[in-house]
């Protein structure tokens, strides 16, 4: 069981503390997103990262387009993958959309959260009345556009490669050079699951310490999301990180790392 | 010949665009090309606009989540497609490179990035894009209807059986029906010949007692003839079903009932009948069958009773490898079966020159007895008596027919 998880999600694990940190990406990457931020904690944390079903360098056999149309089936990997490692009150670290994900799988199994670290969380992406997601429906379909162009040039001979291939190392270089690709097919269909979906009412039963890592020029998710999370999360921190885009991680590791350790001391 | 090459010249002229940007996006330079591309001057552009700002907001979904993530991890990104606006608002496809430029220390100081217009050949991808939707969609649709004339065929199938079925039910419906005439001609026929018998008596009795008595008799056996009636019409109402009924029916009770209903006959012949059914006292059954059964036998018995000695008819169960046998042995006239045997059980056949034989009732026992997986077996000889033997199985052990081939 262990053992297929751990291909399926591409878990790897790091660090020899005796707390435990879960780190998820967001849509579009893979768990490499994380490599600036990981050694700093390793000395506190078992670190353990994953790549989500259909993203880096999971089994894209296991993507099920079925159970994947709604988070709650990246959820349930979740709970499944601490219970197979018998994680329990770990700090879950979620990029994004993955932010979404700890909010779901924390609602299934709140004994495996201590603490949850939101980067960039948006509950809601469309704009609503009353509610501010910074997009519209049209917006989504460009990027779906843009996704099928930009795929065009993917060609289905990288597939094995990008689906990890341990005992043909002469692929390790194109693995390398395949970091964040994903199956163009996978990729649209979780685009649309993460841009066109609807977590709002989730927010309000979170009971766990939240800390809420916001960018001050994000366009994916904005300042007024990440209030409105903030707002919604009875036990949350609100941080305004000096950082642009999307990836504070990336673009300012060291500004979320000191964030993330003020936090959990 | 010596060409002094001006790079500065080639920078700005390329046939492409150039141009530099901070790590926030902020443009720092640009070629002249690609100043011409978006048609903007030079001052609006350079510290003003962010490379973000030259994307529709799906494109910078697209920029944020999988361009800067890529540039950001492996310090180049080759070849991406981006529609960028111009300053007029319409747009121009691109592909675009770019690479991170770091210091000494490795610190992200500026993006290059090359800009290709490719306006020719994104209207053939853009071609290429919708025939791949097209035949995606073709695809589908054949998929589709692959699975709709799959689950055409399972239903022509399933029909198929079901009409099958129909059709074998009309058969036993019609097979019933042909078996119920003759039960009802039969059954009624017994208590109905009873009650001439009881008749006769009374004509003949002066005495009033032996009258009264008689009466009683009538009353009863009227009583019996009715519930034959009644049990009829339900056992047509019994057919609808698709199984037989099994009721808990007990021998001793069944006999009793038989005997009440014969009882003229039993009294005109002095008949003595006597029964032993300790081995298995009661049976799960379909009571209006064992009833049959038992009335044929034993009016069988008393009919065929031979005239030189007073008639004994025995009837006793048995169980032999967890089935039920019931045993009817009487001293009658008995049958030749060497010469009768393979008639004895079928219709319209009679052995004996007797007044009241309709070569009904053997039949109907047989069939009745075989519609519960039981079987009948038939020894004899003249002028000693007959024994049969009848294999009623059980309940559990019976296995139903697919339909109620009988009441």
């Amino acid at each position: 069981m262990l053992e297929k998880l751990i291909a399926r999600n591409n878990i790897t694990i790091q660090g020899d503390g005796s707390k435990s940190m879960l780190l998820v990406h967001g849509y579009g990457c893979d768990q490499n997103m994380w490599r600036f931020v990981t050694p700093q904690f390793k000395k506190d944390y078992k670190i353990i990262l994953i790549d989500l079903v259909g993203s880096g360098n999971s089994d894209e056999n296991a993507y099920d387009f079925e159970k994947y149309s709604s988070l709650d089936g990246y959820a349930d990997d979740i709970v499944e993958v601490c219970d197979a490692l018998d994680l329990k009150n770990i700090t879950f670290v979620g990029h994004s959309v993955s932010a979404m994900i700890g909010v779901l799988a924390n609602l299934k199994r709140p004994a495996i959260f201590d603490k949850l670290i939101m980067i960039g969380p948006s509950p809601r992406y469309i704009n609503d009345i009353d509610y501010y997601g910074g997009f519209s429906q049209n917006d989504i379909d460009e990027l779906i556009e843009t996704l099928e162009s930009n795929y065009l040039g993917w060609s289905s001979a990288m597939a094995p490669a990008i689906m990890g291939n341990p005992e043909k190392p002469e692929l390790a270089e194109e693995l390398e050079q395949s970091f964040c690709q994903t199956n163009p097919e996978i990729a649209k269909h979780f685009a649309k699951v993460t841009f066109l979906g609807d977590n709002r009412s989730d927010l309000d039963k979170l009971t766990t310490e939240t800390l809420i890592l916001q960018c001050n020029s994000d366009v994916i998710a904005s300042i007024e999301v990440g209030q409105y999370v903030h707002k919604h999360v009875s036990n949350s921190k609100f941080v305004l990180l000096d950082a642009t885009g999307h990836c504070p991680h990336l673009s300012a590791p060291k500004q979320t790392i000191e964030a993330m350790k003020s936090y959990l001391v | 010949m010596n060409y002094n090459i001006d790079y500065k010249e080639l920078y700005n002229t390329s046939p492409c665009g150039y141009f530099c940007s901070l790590p926030d996006g902020t443009i720092i330079d640009s070629n002249k090309r690609f100043l011409e591309f978006s048609n903007y001057k030079r001052e609006e552009v350079i510290h003003i606009k962010k490379f973000t700002d030259f994307l529709s907001v799906g494109g910078k979904i697209y920029f944020q989540t999988i361009y800067a993530q890529k540039l950001n991890l492996t310090g180049t990104v080759e070849e991406i497609n981006f529609d960028f606006i111009k300053k007029d608002g319409t747009k121009f496809p691109v592909l675009i490179n770019s690479v991170e430029i770091k210091n000494k220390e490795g610190h992200h100081i500026f993006t290059q990035s090359t800009v290709f217009n490719i306006s020719q050949r994104k209207k053939y991808e853009t071609e290429l894009l919708i025939a791949k939707k097209k035949s995606e969609a073709l695809s589908n649709e054949l998929v589709l209807k692959n699975k709709e004339l799959q689950i055409g065929s399972e239903l022509i199938l399933q029909q198929k059986l079901q009409l099958e079925k129909f059709n074998q039910e009309l058969e036993n419906k019609n097979k019933q029906l042909s078996n119920f005439t003759h039960i009802a001609s039969h059954n009624l026929r017994a208590p109905v010949s009873n009650l001439n018998s009881l008749m006769a008596f009374y004509n003949e009795s002066t005495d009033t007692e032996d009258k009264a008595m008689l009466f009683t008799k009538f009353e009863i056996v009227i009583d019996h003839l009715t519930e034959t009636l009644n049990e009829l019409i339900a056992s047509v109402k019994i057919q609808m079903d698709v199984n037989i009924k099994h009721d808990s029916v007990t021998f001793d009770a069944v006999l009793s009932k038989t005997m009440q209903i014969l009882e003229g006959k039993i009294l005109e012949s002095n008949a003595v009948i006597t029964s032993n059914f300790s081995e298995a006292p009661d049976i799960e059954y379909p009571k209006l069958y064992l009833e049959s059964i038992i009335l044929n036998l034993l009016s069988n018995s008393i009919r065929y009773r031979s005239p030189n000695r007073i008639a004994k008819i025995h009837l006793a169960t048995e169980v032999n490898n967890n089935e039920i046998t019931l045993i009817v042995t009487d001293n009658g006239l008995g049958i030749d079966l060497k010469k009768h045997g393979h008639r004895l059980f079928k219709l319209n056949n009679t052995f004996h020159r007797h007044p009241d034989s309709k070569g009904v009732g053997l039949f109907m026992t047989k069939i009745q007895i075989e519609t519960i997986g039981g079987s009948i077996d038939v020894e004899s000889e003249e002028e000693k008596g007959t024994t049969f033997t009848i294999m009623l199985k059980k309940k559990n052990n019976y296995e139903y027919p697919p339909f109620n081939r009988y009441y």
